[in-house]
């Protein structure tokens, strides 16, 4: 079974978890992150870190250097570093600024592999890419800005800390090189490019019906990208053999990823639960969904297109209401009917716009990943429960 | 003192910003030639409807149908097509028992179940015009629904290769 | 009635279902500023097709999609001269009051009768199929209220021009 925090009321913009997984940083629809602390089965607010003054877009907590950055779209970013307090000796985050050079909100923030680097991405059309600066005790950015033609939607780094892929709102996937000459080796040939100075792109893609690219995703070799977009499909690139995999669903938008495997896939979106996309360089199909929403619901309710969508608005909070106004009820005998149908049948009660691997059993392997969603739900989901899925609409929303 | 300035959207020229032209590629066909395999298609749709061989005639229909909004020039006769394909469209639709329909649905392929959504909605824009009846089309959309999903329907939103 | 009338809610319900997947989008033409998009219609990528839903020619929902923002407008259906007069009375009732319904705008789209703004916002602070509800339940009910009103409109000015008659005859 999955395992189920329930956050907070408001969204969950955000969430990042550190090295061994006792502490969580996340970020409440707000202008401030927060530190929680696992405390058996419970998340305890341990430190609000404030420094941003508009809504927080993203975090990434980096796992082995144990620094986080949050960007946010009063278009800054921070970097935050556990230091002693000079005063009392106890350890507690600072904040670093970073100069993006951007002028519009930050959207999405990623620390590259060897955590020597991040990316933000943005509203300005461009991507920042920031590396430390040690002289002035900041961090430093470089501008990727051709040829994006509006806001970039996520980021994500390829194993080998130099490339880098973005899906942005003008439609296109792409892959960019984000060599930095101070802080980068030269890197080795892959199958998207050899010479790959900064700014090089090494590949644009596009979903056949358009939609805005909300994730983009490497393999854990980094031979194949994933992007989903906002036409209902996922996209699976090979940039050797030509060939790019779109699935479509019958379901809502997918807007986030992450490979569990060379071979699999956990995404989720709109339709509030995680779905398994599995394959090679043969093919790809949908394998199946990790929130069995059958099993939970002993009572069946009809299919989108039954009779009883339009009769069932009688129920409930109207009827409530209509008592009260045309018979002068006090309306208790309505609430109890009320209830029934404002629980959707998934773990998740609203869109989920966080995945992110949660647990590993080898390398690149993810057993677990964990799921945020605009419910103000934290959910940890095994990757190898999938069940398939029962209907061919999303159970979630037309019932 | 002239104020008029004020008024002058000054974000459209910045160099930056995607016109409606870029947001998607143009249908390479001619027009002309759109139009000469417009009645041709026509044609063949006649004589699978006189077979009854619905899905065969749904599916000369919708693929490879014209798209993309009408430059100027070509315009006049970019409409004569795009009236034509959504005219015998609706013979089709009309003349389906609407107990078929499901199953019409279910042997198309994923594109033409897209695009065939994409004439439903057209077919509602443009009510009281010729012989669109909405029940009809409104009968077909929850069908298509039912098999092709809310997915679909997205894709009618983002696709910019408007029919 | 209500079964002609299924179809057309069914495919409303299914449109609106598809167009509320909202996220939290930053203008990019405005400094920090978060605006609804389509209201601003000032970046074209971020705007999706609008779609219409009619039943006839006097019934139909355009439904706006864009990438943190949805309009809704409706046509309701007007037979006569009574049924064009309540309907704009109610609308306008409705309108004046926007605040209360926290998703109605405050002024309709040209060409239609009432006009729904639904934002990222209240699709994170309120359950989406309840939004989704509560429309389809408006475009339900408000057809069956101005019938009413009607009714009892016709039923009022019987009333008047018999009473008003007797004190004539007698």
């Amino acid at each position: 079974m999955p395992e189920v925090f329930s956050l907070s009321q408001s969204p969950i913009t955000s969430h990042s978890f550190n090295a061994d997984r006792s502490q969580l940083a996340v970020s409440l629809n707000s202008n401030d992150a927060q530190i929680l602390t696992r405390q058996g089965n419970e998340w305890v607010p341990e430190v609000t870190l404030s420094e941003h003054d508009k809504l927080i877009t993203s975090i990434d907590w980096a796992p082995s250097s144990n620094r986080i950055v949050t960007c946010s779209q009063d278009r800054n970013a921070y970097v935050w570093q556990e230091q002693p307090d000079p005063e009392t000796g106890r350890l507690v985050w600072k904040p670093t600024l970073v100069l993006l050079r951007i002028n519009r909100a930050a959207t999405y923030v990623k620390w590259s592999p060897r955590e020597d680097k991040f990316a933000v991405a943005s509203g300005a059309r461009a991507i920042a890419i920031c590396s430390f600066d040690p002289e002035n005790n900041w961090w430093v950015s470089k501008l990727l800005k051709k040829p994006i033609r509006s806001t970039v939607l996520s980021v994500d780094w390829h194993p080998n800390n130099v490339l880098l892929a973005a899906g942005s709102a003008d439609m296109k996937a792409r892959v960019f090189s984000a060599y930095i000459k101070e802080v980068d080796e030269r890197p080795s040939p892959t199958v998207w490019g050899s010479k790959l100075p900064f700014n090089t792109i090494c590949g644009e893609y596009a979903s056949p019906a358009g939609g805005w690219v909300h994730t983009v995703g490497f393999s854990p070799s980094g031979d194949v990208l994933a992007f989903a977009s906002h036409d209902s499909s996922i996209n699976i690139v090979y940039p050797g053999g030509p060939a790019i995999y779109n699935i479509r669903m019958p379901t809502l938008p997918l807007v986030s990823l992450t490979w569990t495997a060379e071979d699999t896939i956990v995404a989720a979106g709109h339709d509030c639960r995680p779905l398994v996309f599995s394959g090679s360089e043969a093919g790809w199909q949908e394998a199946g969904t990790l929130d069995d929403a059958t099993s939970k619901s002993a009572e069946s309710r009809s299919a989108f297109g039954g009779n009883s969508s339009v009769g069932r608005l009688k129920a409930g909070a109207f009827a409530t209401f209509r008592d009260a106004d045309s018979r002068g009820q006090s309306g208790i005998s309505g609430q109890t009917s009320a209830s029934g149908d404002t629980k959707l049948h998934t773990i998740h009660q609203n869109t989920i716009t966080n995945v992110r691997p949660y647990e590993y059993s080898g390398a690149g392997v993810v057993s677990k990943v964990s799921t945020s969603g605009v419910d103000g739900n934290l959910v940890i989901w095994d990757v190898n429960a999938v069940s398939a899925l029962t209907s061919r609409l999303g159970a979630a929303h037309l019932r | 003192m002239d104020t008029a300035f004020r008024k002058i959207n000054i974000d459209i020229y910045d160099e930056d910003v995607l016109q409606d032209s870029e947001l998607y590629e143009a249908d390479p066909r001619d027009p002309a030639e759109v139009l000469e395999d417009a009645k041709q298609r026509a044609g063949m749709v006649r004589s699978l409807l006189a077979k009854n061989d619905i899905p065969a005639a749904l599916t000369v229909v919708l693929e490879n149908a014209p798209y993309g909004p009408n430059v100027d020039d070509a315009k006049a006769r970019i409409l004569v097509v795009d009236i034509m394909t959504l005219q015998t469209l609706l013979t089709i639709l009309n003349t389906t028992k609407s107990a078929d329909i499901p199953g019409v649905i279910k042997s198309l392929s994923l594109d033409t179940q897209d695009t065939l959504m994409k004439y439903l909605y057209k077919g509602m824009a443009m009510p009281g015009w010729g012989d669109v009846s909405g029940s009809v089309l409104l009968g077909w959309h929850e069908k298509l629904t039912e098999v092709a999903g809310v997915g679909c329907i997205v894709r009618t939103m983002t696709d910019r290769r408007i029919v | 009635m209500s079964n002609v009338l299924r179809p057309y809610l069914a495919a409303v319900r299914s449109t609106l279902t598809a167009a509320l997947t909202l996220d939290n989008f930053a203008s990019q033409v405005v400094e920090r500023h978060n605006l609804p998009e389509v209201e601003a219609g000032t970046s074209k990528e971020v705007l999706l097709n609008p779609l219409t839903i009619s039943r006839n020619e006097n019934e139909r929902v355009l439904i706006e999609p864009s990438v943190n923002s949805i309009r809704l407008s409706i046509s309701i259906k007007q037979a006569d001269e009574i049924e064009r007069i309540l309907c704009n009375k109610f609308t306008r009732f409705m309108m004046q009051r926007a605040e209360s319904f926290i998703v109605l705008r405050r002024k309709p789209v040209p060409g239609y009768d009432i006009s729904f703004l639904i934002t990222n916002t209240h699709t994170e602070t309120m359950l989406k199929h309840k939004i989704v509800d509560f429309i389809i339940q408006f475009m339900e009910e408000v057809d069956k209220e101005i019938s009413e009103m009607k009714l009892s409109l016709n039923a009022r000015a019987r009333i008047v021009a018999e009473s008003y008659l007797t004190a004539l005859q007698g």
